[in-house]
């Protein structure tokens, strides 16, 4: 049996969804009860997911299927309703999308303050700082602030800060698809290395064709519910007579 | 937490021209505003400037610090949805952030005091104490808020019609003498008066509260911080759905 780099049991998780809008705090006064202003919408349905380590997993899902649902809650952004998560190893945040920056901070600003989320010590962060900078290419704004970079330069920025703290377990969230061709290579490449690394990388998309590339073991995900994981072409192969 | 208090810093002077200089000029032209309307109304008073200006900066305080705190879980949503960290470093690092204002818009006050002929004495050293239970009286008040206001944005706003309310609720630019005799007791009530009070004693009368009043503030604060904490705690596991 190989080691475990992720482990889910039975995970169910739902969402808290307010179900009122303009004109809500007078019929709160009126009417008030809890149950009439929030519900429950289930978003993952007893997930059981086994990732080993140093295997690149894919996960395969329409929009809305609960894929980036399913990240936080392996990443522990979000916590389950019910059942375990358990990660053996440091995992990258999900910062690919560049959500976690602060607009008004110059980049330099947002790579001490992610760092220091993240976990990472003063010292850390210094001996890093330049190798952020450099991988994303910024060296020449890395002082301007952040609401001001362009749609390219956040993504740079954001998979620079991620790729800082050397993770043993990657989430990929179709990151590819952003910055230019030349850091979409330069990404891939630092994939590549952290593969080669042992690093467990767990890759999502809703192209079977880029999952077919990267992974050697797949799981498609719909409307919330795991319905195959196995070798990536049955996977995709499943995936696409589905859809 | 001090990095994250440092970056609510900047981010708030960042654009300004004046920058830090701003924590020193807001209490002075409350100040002015105030002088000029009320020290005809209360020229019994004596040294107003001073008596108003020691309620007044610690006013602003409560009014900054419970709005930012409000709404600091909200504008920390994206970190919270990309890194794991406890939300409640968001309201903490806000206190921290207002706390340091606090104490940069001492100096103007301090040069008044000297200007005005108050000597330093010991007593003001009573001030720290009494500066820690306003502040965990305030940020227990805040989180209470912050946490409601992830589900129901009303709250900040309600909150910002009720703030200025309490200033003249509370005895801050008049004395409580002027509240007519029978109706003095609903003081006891207002938990910011009780602060104000403190306060005023060691700074303006350069005396000490009385052991009494020490017990009383010292309860506020710990029963608002209970409550505060106990609520945020029981709210924050479905923050990131609500916001």
């Amino acid at each position: 049996m190989e080691d475990i780099a992720i482990q889910l049991r039975g995970v169910d998780f739902s969402f808290l969804i307010q179900r009122y809008g303009v004109g809500s705090l007078k019929e709160f006064i009126l009417k008030p009860g809890k149950g009439k202003y929030f519900a429950y919408k289930t978003v993952l349905r007893d997930i059981n997911l086994d990732v080993f380590k140093g295997e690149t997993f894919g996960l395969l899902g329409v929009n809305g299927s609960g894929k980036s649902t399913l990240l936080r809650v392996i990443a522990g952004v979000l916590q389950p309703n019910r059942g375990s998560v358990h990660v053996f190893g440091r995992i990258a945040p999900l910062l690919a999308l560049g959500v976690g920056l602060q607009p008004e901070l110059s980049g330099l600003e947002n790579i001490q303050l992610c760092g220091t989320l993240m976990g990472l010590s003063p010292r850390e962060i210094q001996k890093s700082r330049d190798k952020i900078i450099e991988f994303a290419e910024l060296s020449d704004s890395i002082e301007m602030q952040v609401k001001r970079y362009s749609s390219g330069m956040l993504s740079r920025l954001s998979f620079a800060i991620a790729t800082a703290i050397q993770p043993e377990i990657l989430i990929i969230d179709e990151v590819l698809s952003v910055g230019d061709l030349g850091f979409q290579k330069k990404c891939g490449r630092w994939i590549e290395d952290m593969r080669k690394q042992g690093c467990t990388i767990l890759y999502v998309s809703h192209s079977p064709e880029q999952i077919r590339k990267m992974c050697t073991r797949a799981a498609c995900l719909e409307d919330g519910q795991i319905s195959v994981v196995d070798e990536v072409d049955v996977a995709c192969d499943y995936y696409l007579s589905k859809f | 937490m001090l990095v994250l208090a440092w970056s609510n810093i900047k981010v708030r002077y960042k654009s300004s021209v004046l920058g830090i200089f701003w924590s020193l000029i807001t209490p002075l032209i409350f100040l002015g505003i105030f002088v000029f309307i009320f020290s005809q109304a209360f020229s019994d008073i004596e040294n107003y400037p001073l008596f108003a200006l020691s309620g007044l900066v610690f006013w602003n305080f409560f009014a900054t610090t419970t709005s930012q705190i409000t709404a600091s879980v909200i504008s920390g949503g994206g970190i919270l949805k990309s890194i794991p960290v406890p939300p409640i470093i968001f309201p903490v690092s806000s206190l921290l952030a207002a706390l340091f204002n606090l104490v940069f818009s001492l100096i103007p006050f301090s040069m008044l005091m000297l200007l005005f002929g108050q000597r330093p004495n010991w007593n003001l050293a009573a001030l720290i104490p009494v500066i820690a239970l306003y502040a965990s009286f305030a940020l227990g008040i805040s989180l209470l808020l912050a946490a409601l206001n992830v589900y129901m944005r009303d709250v900040l706003m309600l909150w910002s019609s009720v703030i200025p309310g309490l200033l003249y609720f509370t005895p801050i630019a008049y004395p409580v003498e002027l509240i007519p005799e029978e109706w003095r007791w609903m003081m006891n009530f207002n938990p910011l008066f009780h602060y104000i009070n403190s306060i005023r004693k060691i700074l303006y009368y350069s005396s000490l509260p009385n052991l009494n009043e020490w017990l009383v503030i010292l309860m506020i604060a710990a029963l608002s911080l209970l409550i505060g904490i106990f609520v945020f705690q029981k709210l924050q596991r479905n923050f990131i759905s609500a916001l």
